[in-house]
């Protein structure tokens, strides 16, 4: 136990050190530039988008976990995109060694923002960077059947059902977007998502998180994004 | 474009270690012994404990402690109640106590990876008075904690 809280100590600090350096390393003048739009000649308002993530969808689909997961985003004189993202995370597994199960499915969102970080705003490919913030509200159940006490041999029920649980977590992510034809543009982006607090029982802490993946104080992944200009 | 390359790479770093299964993961309760002064015993006597199965058949839990001032002792994982036969002996001295541990029982999750496992919380605790002069809980919570002492053990003050 002294272990993983010393890991965790170590992740959060480490974090939270490299966002300080990041902020502190921005001179002032640039960071007051960071919040405003490129002067040209092209309107502030340039319409929408809307894109479906296919790993998430993936897993969900063929594996023990994963989530359905789309986004509405704004583009705001293709520099700025304020985004709203729903999804729908799904886990129904069980550990082939210690046959514990463990199900849960339930909706969660996100908003936030990115930001084109290149030069050539108006060009047909963006690179991204970007904070979320999320929440979602779930419940598990948690079995592991046939259980029986190894001295007494008395059938042990250990079973952890509807217990409900809710978590809010930041994201920070970083993506690619390149226009295929038309409105249509493929992109990826990867997520490195941070715990900001959470409430689980006093039977310890769930395991997958709809939206989050598999809970732990950090996590990382990866999406495949098919986006639709609107 | 470099800071936040930089940033990247360091989340990246960070974000790649973490331990999912407790190394300590035994659940039992710790007794210590003590004489009728309150200091640390060392019992002389030979100590079984044992229980019976579910089948009614024994089943040794703790197999002739002898010169012991403590030891752990397996808890029923989802029981209200353990049942356990404290058997003190040496020469001609040859006692047997019942002892009746109530609890309630949590189950315990930490990943699916993990084995499933019950914390528990001790509520009570019933003895008979052969050799046992008294057992008192001193802490009630059973979990991987092996450090915390849950029950102090009283042998026969005429003895010790």
């Amino acid at each position: 136990m002294t272990i993983r809280r010393f890991i965790f100590t170590s992740i959060r600090t480490a974090t939270v050190i490299s966002l300080l350096l990041l902020l502190t390393a921005a001179p002032a003048s640039a960071q007051m530039k960071f919040f405003t739009l490129q002067k040209d000649s092209i309107p502030v308002f340039r319409g929408f988008s809307v894109s479906f993530d296919l790993v998430g969808a993936g897993m969900a689909t063929f594996g023990s976990y994963g989530q359905y997961e789309g986004s509405l985003r704004v583009n705001l004189h293709d520099e700025w995109f304020p985004v709203v993202e729903l999804g729908y995370g799904r886990a129904n597994s069980e550990d082939e060694v210690t046959l514990v199960r463990y199900k849960t499915s339930a909706p969660y969102f996100k908003v936030g923002i990115d930001r084109n970080l290149l030069k050539n705003k108006h060009g047909p490919n963006r690179l991204y960077v970007g904070l979320r913030y999320a929440y979602t509200s779930y419940k598990v159940d948690i079995t592991r059947p046939g259980l029986t006490d190894p001295f007494w041999h008395w059938d042990a029920d250990y079973s952890i059902l509807d217990y409900p649980c809710n978590m809010h977590w930041a994201e920070v992510n970083v993506g690619l977007d390149a226009k295929i034809w038309g409105p249509l543009h493929l992109g990826w982006s990867v997520r490195y998502k941070l715990r900001i607090s959470h409430k689980e029982g006093d039977f310890g802490k769930t395991w997958y998180v709809p939206g989050f993946g598999t809970n732990d104080n950090t996590n990382l992944d990866a999406t495949f994004n098919v986006i639709i200009d609107i | 474009m470099k800071k936040w390359l930089l940033f990247l790479a360091v989340t990246l770093v960070v974000s790649c270690s973490s331990i999912e299964c407790p190394l300590k993961n035994l659940v039992a309760t710790n007794y210590e012994i003590y004489d009728s002064d309150g200091l640390l015993l060392e019992l002389s006597d030979t100590l079984t404990i044992y229980s019976k199965t579910k089948e009614g058949k024994d089943t040794i839990l703790l197999n002739r402690g002898i010169d012991i001032v403590g030891f752990n002792m397996a808890i029923s994982k989802s029981h209200p109640e353990d049942e356990l036969y404290f058997h003190f002996f040496r020469g001609d001295y040859d006692v047997t106590d019942t002892v009746w541990v109530q609890k309630e029982d949590y189950p315990h999750f930490e990943s699916i990876e993990c084995k499933a496992e019950f914390f528990h919380k001790l509520t009570g605790v019933r003895y008979t008075k052969h050799g046992i002069d008294s057992l008192v809980i001193k802490y009630s919570n059973v979990d991987y904690d092996d450090t915390k002492i849950h029950f102090y053990l009283y042998p026969d003050s005429d003895r010790y």
